[in-house]
This record gives structure tokens, sequence and C-alpha cells, in this order.
């Protein structure tokens, strides 16, 4: 159990240097949320308080473009780089377990999307966001954002070991952009039409969506960081049965 | 004592593919074990049956004196891997590859740093340690391939073509590493190769693997001496009719041990080559065939596996790469 502790940390910290020696891709994966931020805050900002009744839009879409840097989760495209190369086969064969293998690239996508959210949330701070639960609300945030990082990431990983394929690993990009604009992204669910209130009512991001906002909007909220938690734990279990299972076949 | 056994391995893909087909080894330790055989004969298939990356189909196989089935985990760490095409991750340094290795084959902290050092030296890449795997050269890739495969002193190492597509000095300087280490460490190699004269130089015993069966197995200079006989090429002018004409003249010389035709040669096993050639001429003269070129030569490995599979080596190897050119256009 230690060992495979200390193996899957040796793997977490050689993951992060991957990103450190590609920082282009790691601009890449600032730049988008913080693209998006700004521009859907220059656009609707002004008027979201007469419409949605929201008069901090910029703290309203604070959370989006944290859940939008979950799309940096690059732990599938990395598994795939190491297939390719080889590599892979050369970790299996050494004797860490194939859980830390597999374990180690998601830990690392969830740090990578904790420092992510803290930089959004310090660039929203100084455009003047606010943050409800001070200091300790941003620790959440960023808990929030990693978690759902690594929850997120196993889509990728797991369509990584079961094809081995970078072309069918980057289809795990095309669900994130569905699964964030069927929540309450941008308006209120209160605003929306009945058949789209229905599927953001059953999608997990809404609930982290709206666990982040209360943080960055009202305060402490023990039910909505409760639901996000729990949002967050429900696909955790969906797309770790995913990845260990392909794990499985893989290794077989 | 045994390093690698096995009995009966077999390895199918689906019900039509037998890539490893019942295959026997006993190999003991200290050994350079040579696998040689074309692409696609079952070498790399049967690598990765004992080195834990594939289940085999049936039968068994124990590495180091553990069941590569039951016990893969002990298998691991008893043994070292450079397989095929140097798999390396290209963002690490060479050092900080090593350094992962260590790691996760958990050699002793206080040790790691000088474990590392000593083998980038040993494979002289002390040098280039700092420089990211990316801006390495075959050579040295390989080179780190192998040190890896070494960090913790495994006493079964499995080398897959090692050499294939390295210039002569990178071959050269690979194959000093394993001798050395081999007479230094008493390390057994299990070494697949495509190039006979690697076999012929570095192993002590060698396979020749078939379309998944080992048809041939000894030392090189037992296996040589098996043909028992001079082997005489004779290379023949014109087309099939020719060749044709030619094998039925040379099958009536006396003291004929074998005959082969491949490609546009007429291949003789024959005791006394050097006193054979003058009749042999005389023969493809009176059947009216013009010999190009006539070669006399002691039997070689390639002779071995001409003799065992029907065809040469590289001309196998010739006509896949083709294929695949063809393939690909």
């Amino acid at each position: 159990m230690i060992q495979g502790v200390r193996d899957t940390f040796h793997l977490v910290l050689r993951a992060l240097r991957e990103a450190r020696r590609q920082p282009a891709v790691e601009i890449g994966n600032i730049f988008i949320p913080m693209f998006f931020f700004a521009v859907t805050v220059g656009a609707i900002g002004n008027v979201a308080g007469r419409a949605f009744g929201i008069d901090n839009y910029l703290g309203f879409q604070m959370p989006v473009a944290i859940l939008q840097a979950v799309g940096a989760g690059n732990a599938g495209l990395g598994m795939v780089t190491d297939i390719e190369r080889g590599y892979f086969d050369k970790l299996l064969l050494t004797p860490a377990s194939r859980t830390s293998l597999v374990v180690s690239r998601l830990c690392a996508d969830g740090i990578r999307i904790a420092v992510l959210t803290l930089c959004i949330v310090v660039v929203g701070l100084i455009a003047g966001s606010g943050m409800a639960t001070g200091p300790l609300g941003v620790l959440m945030l960023m808990a929030i954002g990693g978690l759902f990082g690594v929850a997120y990431s196993g889509i990728g990983m797991a369509l990584a070991l079961k094809t081995g394929s970078a072309q069918a690993t980057q289809l795990g990009f095309l669900l994130f952009f569905p699964l964030l604009f069927l929540s309450p992204a941008f308006a209120p669910k209160a605003v929306f039409s009945p058949w789209l209130e229905t599927v953001a009512t059953f999608n997990p991001v809404t609930y982290i969506l709206q666990g982040m906002r209360g943080l960055v909007l009202e305060g402490w909220d023990a039910r909505a960081l409760g639901e996000s938690f729990a949002a967050i734990a429900a696909l955790g279990v969906l797309t770790m049965t995913l990845v260990f299972g392909a794990l499985r076949s893989r290794t077989a | 004592m045994t390093a690698i056994a096995a009995q009966g391995l077999m390895k199918y893909f689906g019900a039509e593919i037998r890539a490893v087909d019942g295959i026997e080894l006993s190999i003991e330790a200290g050994e350079i074990f040579g696998f040689l055989g074309a692409n696609g004969s079952g070498k790399t298939t049967t690598v990765r049956m004992l080195t834990t990356l594939l289940r085999p189909t049936a039968g068994g196989a124990q590495v180091a004196g553990f069941d590569v089935v039951r016990q893969p985990g002990m298998v691991r760490r008893s043994i070292g891997v450079a397989l095929q095409e140097a798999g390396l991750d290209d963002l690490a340094t060479g050092g900080e590859l090593l350094m992962l290795q260590a790691q996760l084959y958990h050699v002793p902290a206080k040790e790691r740093r000088a474990r590392v050092a000593h083998l980038l030296e040993v494979v002289d890449l002390s040098d280039a340690a700092e420089r990211r795997v990316k801006t390495y050269s075959g050579g040295m890739r390989r080179r780190l391939d192998l040190a890896a495969a070494l960090v913790h002193r495994p006493t079964v190492v499995f080398l897959d073509e090692p050499t294939t597509g390295l210039d002569p000095i990178s071959r050269e300087s690979i194959w000093r590493y394993v001798s050395e280490l081999n007479k230094s460490e008493g390390v057994t190699f299990f070494l697949t190769t495509q190039y006979l004269e690697e076999a012929d130089r570095l192993a002590g015993e060698v396979a020749i693997m078939d379309a998944g069966r080992i048809v041939a197995l000894g030392s090189p200079a037992a296996l040589k001496s098996g043909i028992g006989a001079d082997v005489i090429t004779l290379e023949i002018e014109g087309g099939t009719d020719e060749l044709a004409r030619a094998e039925l003249a040379v099958r009536a010389l006396e003291g004929i041990e074998d005959v082969r035709v491949v490609d546009h040669a007429v291949i003789v096993y024959v005791h006394e080559g050097s006193a054979a050639i003058s009749r042999l001429v005389l023969l493809l003269d009176q059947a009216s065939v013009r010999a190009r070129e006539v070669r006399l030569h002691q039997p070689t490995l390639d002779d071995v596996f001409l003799r065992k599979t029907g065809h040469h080596m590289e001309a196998r190897d010739a006509q896949a790469a083709r294929a695949a050119a063809g393939g690909r256009a």
C-alpha cells in the first residue's frame, strides 16, 4: 500500500514535469477559458441584471471559466502518447501497480486544473468578481475544480486505454461542451425553457456549477456544496469504472 | 540453474493466427541466448509472453524461477527488458528517465543516484544525461533503453532486436555492453535478432523460429557443423527454366547432401566442396546452363536458416518490406 502511494507520487511528478515542459499547451489551456470568460461577460454582463436578475455576472461566470479549464485535462492524451511510443509497456514491466500508472496521471490532471482554477480566480478577483467565502472559498473552488478534473479526465483515460488511439481519445472532449452548455452556464435555470430545465436538472455539471457559484456569490452553503461533491462522486464512479475496465482489457 | 524455461508455449490471436505454436525452451543462467527469426516468425510474441506483457493461450513458462502467469510480479522484479523500438519518455532527460526506473523498481533511495550515474557511464551517456531523450540519436536511445533495463540489477535481461536500424558503430557498442555485462555480472540475456552475425557473435546457443515454431536449436558452431558439408552457391543466368535445368543437373553429382533453389541461385551442400566445383560447372555446361558466379564457403547461420526453413532470413524480410511498401502506396 505504502509502496503503491510512493509509486503514484513518483509518477505524478513525472506527469507534472511533462506539463512544465510543454508551456505552450498550458498557455492554450488558460487562454481558452479566459477568452470565453471575457467575451461572455463583455457581451451579456450589462444586461444580465435586467434579463436574469444577476448583478454580479462576473462572479456568475467565473465558475464557468473554471469548468472550461477542466477541458484542459490531458491524462488520456498523455497515456496515448506513452502507449504509442511503447513507454507504457516499459512502465507495465516495472513492479509498480497498474493502478498507480493510471491514477498518477489523473491526479496530475487534478493538480494542474486546481492551479488553473487559482489563475482564473485571481484574474476574476482583480476584475471585480468578489469572493463571498474569502480565501477558504478559493481553496474550496480549487478542490472542486481539481476533483471534477480527475473525474472528467477519466473519460479520456478510458478511451486511451481501450483504443490506444489519439483520435479516439480526443472524442472525449466532444462530450465536454454539451455537458457544460446543458447546464445553467450562461443564465439561471429559472429562465430556461422547460425541456432545457429538465435536462439541466439531470446534468451533474449543474450541481457542480451551483456549488461553485454559491462560494463566489452567496457564502457557505452546505447543501449546495454537498450536491456539488455528490455530483463529482457520481461522475467519478462512472468514469473510474470505465477506466479500470479499459485497463483490465489492455493488460489482460 | 535454468533461467528461462518454456513448455508447449502457445499464443493464438483468434482462431486463425498461430503466432507462437508450442515452443520448448530451457536456457541456463549466465547464457546469452539468441532467438533468430524473420519478421512475423513469433519472436516478439514469445518475448511478450516471457516478460508477462501477454498471457499465453496454452503451455507454460518460468523466468528466473517464477511462473509467468501465476507470479507475474516476481518475474517483473527479476527481469530487465528492452523492447523493440526503445519505448522511452521523450520529454524526460536521460538521467530523469533512469531515476524514475530506479524509483519504480524500488532501488533503495541511498543507492539510486550512484546507480544511475554508473549506468550512464557504462553506456557512454554521462555527457548527455541532462539532455532530453527526444534529442538522442537512435543509437543513444537504444543504449539508454539498455541502461533502463539494467537499473535494478536483473538476473535475466530480454533484448528484443536491440540493434535493428542502428549504424555499425552503435551496433558494435551494444554488442560490447551485452558481452561485458554477461561476463562481469553473469546476467542471462535473451536476445531476439534478425541479424545472423549478431547471434553468431554473441550467443552461446541459438534457436531459429519460423512460423511460430522453433525449427533449430543449439550452439551456432553445432548448428553450422550439423550441415555437415560445404556450401556452393551457383548464381544462374536466365530464368526459371534455366534454374530448373541447373537444379536437375547438379543433383546428379555424387556426395551431394542437399540442393536448394533461392531467387536466382542454386545452393548445393556437398562434402569436399573445392573438389566438387569443377564437376558442378561441367554438369551445368552439359545442361546448357551458364553460372554467372560460383562461390564456395563454410556453412553460416544463414545456411542453417535456409536449410531449416527453405528461405533466407534476409530474403523473407525484404519481401515483407516490399509488401508493406506496396500496401502503403
